[in-house]
């Protein structure tokens, strides 16, 4: 079920576009920050709102792949290795993470903490290494840092 | 006008049609894939390229529209050359295991390829594998064989409406699926499985049994479920029906079908059939041969007329037997047995509702042509979900929203509810209250047209006070007006009426006032019809009070035309109900029955009563193809041939006459013949060679359906009133009966489910049809789930003054808060066994509203 704030939002979204169907997209976000990821509810939650059927919901969503389609753990890092970053030793913080903590690309840690996802460049080369947690923006990335700024979610 | 050369050759065209359909009119052949004439237009596949002078790339013929002096070539080394990439593409991913495939040899890829294609492939790397997903019982998915031409997602969405499939994933990895990715939680048309042009999506039901090559006959004949009467047609093997297919172009489904048409044709071969003639000898049946059988029959039946008179013996007709089949019904009841008791199951609603709508609005005022809905610009549905019970009619108005006409329902109508419906949901047991709000604004924006000066009176009279009507009905006064001011300019508007409407408390008034709306608006009105052939029963003489032609049978000018072809005596009186029939049985007045194709005690309120009644007579005779419960409580069983298996005609609820035709060969005789033969032996001669030459008499005798002959009927256009005439005139006083309201309070009353998989209890004898929707369930509401402590899957006791039930619970958020919803579908669970006979005064529809019911757990499973 989605939180009555969450279905305002959604509602709110809609307001702003023509057509319910242009709407999906942003909707689709509010209800994978509200489930976590896109579980069969959460589409359906989406197309109880928007009056869209929710097969096409999915069907659209499932185009983009940078949209939660498995469960993740409660908090993401997304971690850019692309090529300044790799230059500069994302590589090692990939492995970094395996070791300290259990985290594989694409995987989870054992506590569901934390979720890995191995992302394309954010636009941070000059500062580079860099990461998202959630939606927190983080650069010149060390391993110590990295401990630094994962000890603050739990 | 418009002239393309297309290669070398000028075609004129009329209108600016695409280059492809340009082609198609001259003869022309281009090679498509993703392109079907239901189909909105794609122009993904590609291989429909041509060289279009002056235009500097190749075009997509399916999707450029002709202009004028255009010179376009379909055939040249360059698109040879293009059509072998594209098709070489495809089969990168595309497996070649047509050897194993069912598609094979009716797969356009297949046939691309082997005129276009290559013979071999460049591509070395391996091919994209999905497995088979043979998660849902009626459809398999081999999506690796998925060419992504969208065809199945464009019907679903674009033509069925039903929206339950979508591509997911993209690029190489892109296939359909439906939400879950495993099962289909949809409405099983199939229409999915028509359009697809490999093996991507196919049904289950005929899977690795025959080759589309082993087909010798392609046999077109009507579906045996609803009313609506879609062409369907029949791809039989070694006397087993593979498959069923729709056929593009046909009037009444146009290609389309649903799920009981596609997917309920196994009853027809089932294992329950009856095979021979049964006898009960000490209470037990025992196999006789027809002669033993029919002879008893005659015997008995004879001395029920002798002794007792026409008056004591009854009959019941079937609304799934052909008009040749009921014709002989009647006329054996009337001539053989002497008697107007005839009756049927169209007496629970149909019938009755039609003869008010008529005594209004005049004969034939529901004949109305289904196609004719989607061009309407409102259509009012009132009394159910049109998508469930007549679910190619439920298409037509959703293409009446597509094509932007407005959609109006009073109540929630679940399957349109996608169609931006104006939605009024008035509170339980004020529908009639809403409909006299309806009415009464309806009133104040417009004239009485004159046209109908007796009905016009009745308007006047209506004593109707708007106070407080949208407040007690719970409707928002913007809602209402909305709806009202849509209704109210409707150019072209119809009136879809159900029978939820039909069985409801003070239903002859709620037709009173639908049909006065219907009158100010000046719509058109349709009655949905949930047997194949219920209104040819009706139109055939099947009912006490009229003869062949719907003439009344009480007229001494109307009988005659009949005894002077028949040399008999009818008589004058009109017979009994078929309620009238079981109190009748019951009293022990009535002594014999015959009942053709008929199981009352499952399709009739109080069965306890019912079966009482029928215990209490002298002599029964059941006529079917399976055992029912009815069948089991007889002195003698015939079987008869069924569906596919014999030659006649159905009319529709359009009223349309189809032929109905022979696909299958089983050892046995037609209702008609059996009947031919009891008579025979009762010493009157049914002399009919075939089914064909008792149309004949039927054209003879009923006023109208002179001069209608299977010929005819085969041109396709055999629509009322035929060449004959209907009766205009008789109209007898209008009387309504409105009923007293009911205090809804925080009690549970019965509702009856009416489900899109099942028709009666024939399609539970269809395999596929149990798998979709296996078994009799209490639907309850999420809230009434919560108060009880129940989940879905959890034993419920429902129990009402007329019986108790144990049934699983299915919880659905779509059921009304106090409703509990149970089928009549299933044997010994059907919601019939939970209602009283208590009927609309003028209608005779028994009242299936403010059935308390009660609930209790009865265990978890």
């Amino acid at each position: 079920m989605l939180s009555e704030a969450a279905i305002k939002e959604i509602e709110a979204i809609r307001a702003k576009y023509p057509t319910a169907r242009a709407a999906l997209l942003p909707a689709i976000y509010v209800a994978q920050r509200e489930f976590g990821w896109l579980s069969p509810e959460a589409y359906e939650a989406v197309s109880d709102i928007l009056g869209i059927p929710k097969a096409i919901a999915r069907g659209v969503a499932t185009f983009y792949a940078m949209y939660r389609h498995r469960p993740m753990g409660r908090n993401v890092v997304q971690l850019c290795t692309n090529v300044s970053c790799m230059i500069l030793g994302a590589e090692k913080l990939v492995d970094f993470l395996k070791n300290r903590y259990s985290l594989e690309p694409g995987g989870t840690d054992p506590d569901g903490r934390f979720s890995l996802v191995i992302m394309e460049c954010i636009g941070a080369c000059g500062t580079a290494p860099a990461m998202l947690v959630n939606e927190d923006f983080y650069e010149n990335l060390t391993e110590k840092y990295i401990e630094e700024i994962l000890g603050k979610y739990k | 006008m418009i002239t393309v050369n297309i290669n070398g050759k000028d075609i004129k065209l009329e209108k600016a049609v695409t280059v492809l359909e340009a082609a198609r009119s001259a003869g022309i052949k281009i090679p498509t894939l993703c392109y079907h004439e239901q189909l909105e237009k794609y122009g993904g596949c590609r291989l429909c390229l041509v060289e279009v002078e002056k235009m500097p790339r190749l075009q997509t013929a399916c999707t450029l529209i002709s202009a004028d002096g255009m010179v376009i070539r379909t055939e040249t080394e360059q698109l040879a050359e293009v059509r072998r990439g594209i098709l070489e593409f495809l089969l990168i991913n595309h497996p070649l295991d047509c050897p194993y495939c069912d598609k094979a040899g009716e797969c356009e890829l297949q046939d691309l390829v082997e005129k276009y294609g290559t013979a071999k492939g460049r591509y070395m790397e391996k091919k994209r594998t999905v497995p088979e997903s043979l998660e849902d019982p009626v459809i398999v998915r081999n999506m690796g064989r998925c060419i992504a031409c969208t065809r199945c997602v464009r019907m679903c969405e674009g033509v069925q409406g039903a929206s339950a499939i979508a591509v997911i994933n993209r690029g190489g990895h892109s296939h359909i699926e439906p939400f879950s990715g495993g099962r289909y939680d949809c409405e099983y048309c199939g229409n999915c499985v028509s359009v697809c042009p490999v093996g991507a999506i196919m049904s289950r039901l005929h899977r690795h049994s025959y080759r589309p090559w082993q087909v010798k006959e392609n046999i077109e004949t009507v579906c045996p479920y609803c009313g609506v009467g879609c062409t369907v047609i029949l791809q039989v093997r070694d006397d087993v029906i593979k498959r069923v297919v729709p056929r593009i172009g046909s009037v009444v489904n146009n290609g389309m079908l649903c799920s009981r048409g596609r997917f309920g044709y196994e009853f027809v071969g089932n294992r329950e059939r009856l095979t021979s003639p049964l006898i009960k000898k000490n209470g037990v049946f025992e196999e006789a041969t027809w002669e033993e059988a029919i002879s008893l029959v005659a015997n008995r039946l004879k001395e029920a007329r002798d002794g007792y008179g026409g008056a004591a013996v009854a009959g019941i007709a079937s609304p799934r037997c052909t008009n040749e089949d009921n014709f002989i019904f009647q006329k054996f009841m009337r001539v053989v047995l002497g008697t107007n008791n005839i009756d049927s199951s169209a007496r629970t609603g149909y019938a009755g509702a039609q003869s008010f709508i008529e005594n209004i609005s005049g004969q034939g005022a529901t004949a109305n042509i289904i196609a004719g809905l989607s061009n309407s610009d409102v259509v009012l549905v009132t009394g159910g979900d049109p998508t469930t019970v007549n679910p190619i009619l439920g298409l037509q108005i959703r293409s009446c929203a597509g094509k932007g006409g407005n959609i109006l329902t009073v109540g929630h109508v679940r399957g349109l509810r996608h169609f931006n419906p104006a939605e009024l949901r008035p509170a339980l047991f004020t529908e009639t209250l809403l409909l006299e709000g309806i009415l009464h604004s309806l009133k104040n924006t417009k004239e009485l047209p004159g046209s109908n000066p007796k009905f016009e009176a009745k308007i006047r009279e209506l004593n109707i006070s708007p106070e407080d009507i949208i407040k007690t009905c719970g409707v928002s006064e913007e809602d209402f007006n909305g709806f009202l001011k849509k209704l109210s300019g409707a150019a072209n508007p119809a009136i879809v009426i159900g029978k939820e409407l039909i069985q409801s408390i003070g239903s002859s008034y709620k037709l009173f006032l639908v049909l006065a709306i219907n009158y100010l608006i000046n719509g058109r009105v349709y009655l949905l019809s949930e047997r194949a052939n219920e209104q040819g029963l009706i139109d055939m003489g099947c009912t006490p009070d009229s003869l062949p032609g719907c003439r009344p049978v009480a007229y001494a000018e109307f009988r005659r035309r009949y005894e002077t072809a028949w040399k008999t005596t009818i008589p004058d009186k009109p017979g009994l109900s078929i309620f009238e029939m079981m109190d009748s049985a019951g009293s022990g007045a009535l002594k014999a029955m015959y009942i053709m194709g008929e199981n009352p005690l499952f399709n009739l309120p109080e069965s306890h009563a019912s079966e009482a009644a029928l215990k209490n007579l002298d002599f029964l005779v059941v006529q079917d193809i399976f055992l029912t419960e009815t069948g089991k409580l007889a002195d003698v069983v015939l079987p008869s041939l069924g569906w596919s298996e014999k030659e006649g005609t159905f009319t529709n609820m359009e009223r349309r006459i189809q032929r109905l035709r022979k696909a299958v060969y089983r050892d046995g005789m037609e209702d008609w013949k059996i009947l031919s033969e009891v008579a025979k032996n009762m010493g009157v001669k049914f002399n009919y060679a075939d089914a064909e030459e008792i149309f004949n008499e039927i054209s003879r005798v009923s006023p109208l359906h002179r001069d209608l002959t299977y010929n005819e009927i085969e041109k396709g256009n055999a629509l009322y009133p035929y060449k004959g005439e209907p009766l205009r005139g008789v109209m007898e006083d209008i009387v309504s009966h409105k009923g007293d309201r009911l205090d809804a309070g925080d009690k549970l009353y019965l509702g009856l489910e009416r489900p899109l998989f099942h028709s009666g209890t024939l399609s539970t004898k269809a395999s596929a049809l149990l798998h979709i929707y296996p078994e009799a369930v209490a639907t309850i509401s999420p809230s009434t789930a919560e108060k009880f402590s129940l989940k879905p899957g959890d034993k419920v006791r429902v129990t009402t003054g007329a019986g108790s039930l144990s049934l699983p619970v299915a919880v659905d958020d779509a059921v009304h808060g106090s409703l509990v919803m149970i089928t009549n579908n299933f044997e010994g669970k059907g919601a019939f066994a939970l209602i009283k006979y208590i009927a609309d005064p003028v209608t005779k529809a028994p009242v299936i509203e403010g059935i308390e019911v009660h609930l209790e757990k009865d265990g978890t499973v």
